[in-house]
């Protein structure tokens, strides 16, 4: 069993919002704290994940709550961030060295394709390769050419998640759309569509961790969910293909991220993809969504799509995923995506998450990956 | 070319990601790093070998002909200082295998519509006239151009 656990979760709807970062930060972070039933002034350090936002953007948010004298620092590890925030928060709480710390994701970020000087070479964005769904769009069409995936497969991922979106309150967009609809959205890159990938946008949301043994001195320990592993990797040698890459290995075979990181949390939980009752993964684009099956153990390399096909997926099928919506519909405010994941699972591990709730679940899984081949997975159980 | 007759200076896009001289546009190549140690080809100079860290890496030219692996079409503008055809239009971006067992992501030259896995291309290297200098840019361009050409 883990020895570190999640005492409350809180998070700030994400979306396009009239907040400044600080505001969206403070807010989640408060959220977390009343929910954990514990004082700002307990927590003995704080993480907050994010990788748009100035320098010191951790302390700046959280002097908002008072004046404190414990380490915070702000860490960044593109879209998994939040992965790594909570396990830099795991390790101290495990180490002994402290027994109660706050792990904020927030980001606040401009509207439409994200600035490329960040992660591309001026070389890559002269000729036209700053376009990240461009990269997703190369990976889907080399799927579909290798496994028989489809358009209508890759539709029907977005068509669940913004389906599943319009009962959750944190989401951007809550709206469905009709088959039809996502299937003649402008192409974005071909073959990924408008209504097929996320938008960046603001949000926030944090959790409040603590040692089992300090937890139940709390009454929050009543609804307390375990974190069974976190895990965070970058992805080997030419084993993943995502933006900035400008090349990769025609011989090389490593793992991919996923595989690799997912590996090492099951390993950690001591559980496989059979043992876990819902899942929130990286939907950076509808297709990613079906190839994450497959990276995760879901079903094996190449039957993503009947998994979709087959409604699996589905909140009421075998294998639930991004009952939140996902980030298709939820926009991916980069360090707040994988908290906003983990709040949903602790929400569904408790049964309170309303219409969307998975019966019975007891484990649960979130998963990022972006840049870099940055890859997070956090297995919670209660 | 620049019309007034003067010599322009010329400057490789990114320094060490292509091989042969400048001035004799036919000869120049894409740039590999080859490790005599794991056998990885990699794009572009380097002293180390990005798979298995060692320094046993020289420098090779790359194969001017290659397999289009995947692609896409880039429908809007991407963000940042492009500096391809204005006014902007929808152009095909791919990666390209190459016998150097290496896959090269690079700008592929026709109408977007003859895109397929499996197109034969080969390298094209291209003038582009910046107001200092003119840059050695690259793309790839089917082999059998088929009578269209963008």
């Amino acid at each position: 069993m883990s020895d570190v656990v999640i005492l409350g979760a809180g998070m700030h709807p994400f979306g396009r919002l009239d907040k400044s970062y600080e505001e969206l930060g403070a807010e989640a972070a408060a959220a977390a704290l009343r929910d954990a039933g514990v004082a700002w002034s307990q927590i003995q350090a704080a993480y907050l994940s994010r990788m748009y936002l100035p320098a010191t953007s951790g302390a700046r948010i959280l002097r908002r709550l008072g004046s404190t004298d414990i380490s915070i620092v702000d860490i960044e590890a593109a879209c998994a961030s939040g992965g790594a925030a909570l396990r830099q928060a795991v390790l101290a709480v495990r180490s002994g060295e402290i027994d109660l710390a706050l792990v904020l994701g927030c980001e606040k970020m401009p509207r439409g394709f994200m600035d490329p000087s960040m992660i591309y070479s001026p070389w890559q964005i002269e000729l036209g390769m700053s376009l990240n769904p461009a990269y997703w769009s190369m990976r889907a069409r080399r799927h579909m050419h290798d496994y028989g995936t489809t358009e209508l497969q890759i539709a029907k991922v977005a068509y669940k998640n913004h389906k599943n979106s319009v009962h959750n309150p944190f989401s951007m967009y809550r709206k469905e759309f009709a088959l039809e609809e996502i299937l003649h959205s402008p192409l974005v890159c071909d073959p990924v569509r408008r209504l097929e990938i996320c938008a960046p946008d603001d949000g926030a949301a944090a959790v409040v961790i603590a040692s089992a043994g300090r937890a139940r001195r709390h009454a929050a320990n009543a609804r307390a969910v375990n974190i069974a592993a976190c895990c965070h990797t970058i992805a080997r040698y030419s084993a993943d293909f995502r933006c900035p890459a400008d090349s990769m290995s025609a011989t090389a075979n490593n793992p991919g991220p996923t595989e690799v990181t997912a590996k090492q949390a099951y390993e950690r939980a001591g559980m496989g993809p059979e043992d876990i009752h819902c899942f929130e993964v990286q939907d950076t684009d509808a297709f990613c969504e079906i190839e994450i099956y497959e990276s995760l153990g879901l079903c094996a390399l190449g039957e993503g799509g009947r998994l979709i096909d087959e409604g699996r997926t589905e909140i009421g099928g075998a294998k639930p995923v991004n009952m939140s919506g996902g980030l298709i519909s939820k926009g991916e405010p980069v360090g707040a995506s994988h908290l906003g994941q983990v709040v949903e699972i602790v929400s569904q591990l408790r049964g309170a998450a309303g219409p969307r709730q998975v019966a019975n679940a007891k484990v649960g899984l979130a998963h990022v990956l972006g840049a870099g081949g940055n890859c997070a997975v956090t297995i919670l159980q209660r | 070319m620049a019309s007034d007759g003067a010599v322009r200076e010329r400057a490789p896009i990114r320094d060490g990601l292509l091989s042969g001289s400048l001035s004799q546009l036919d000869g120049v190549r894409l740039t590999g790093c080859k490790c005599t140690s794991c056998g990885e080809t990699s794009l572009g100079k380097k002293s180390v070998c990005p798979n298995c860290g060692r320094d046993t890496v020289h420098e090779a030219p790359l194969s001017d002909r290659g397999v289009l692996w995947s692609f896409t079409v880039v429908r809007h503008r991407p963000p940042g200082a492009y500096m391809g055809p204005e006014p902007f239009r929808p152009f095909g971006l791919g990666l390209v295998e190459l016998p150097d067992g290496l896959r090269v992501l690079s700008p592929i030259q026709c109408e977007v519509d003859k895109l397929k896995i499996g197109l034969e291309l080969r390298f094209k290297p291209y003038l582009r006239h910046d107001a200092e200098r003119d840059v050695v840019a690259f793309a790839f361009e089917p082999v059998d151009k088929g009578g269209s050409h963008v």
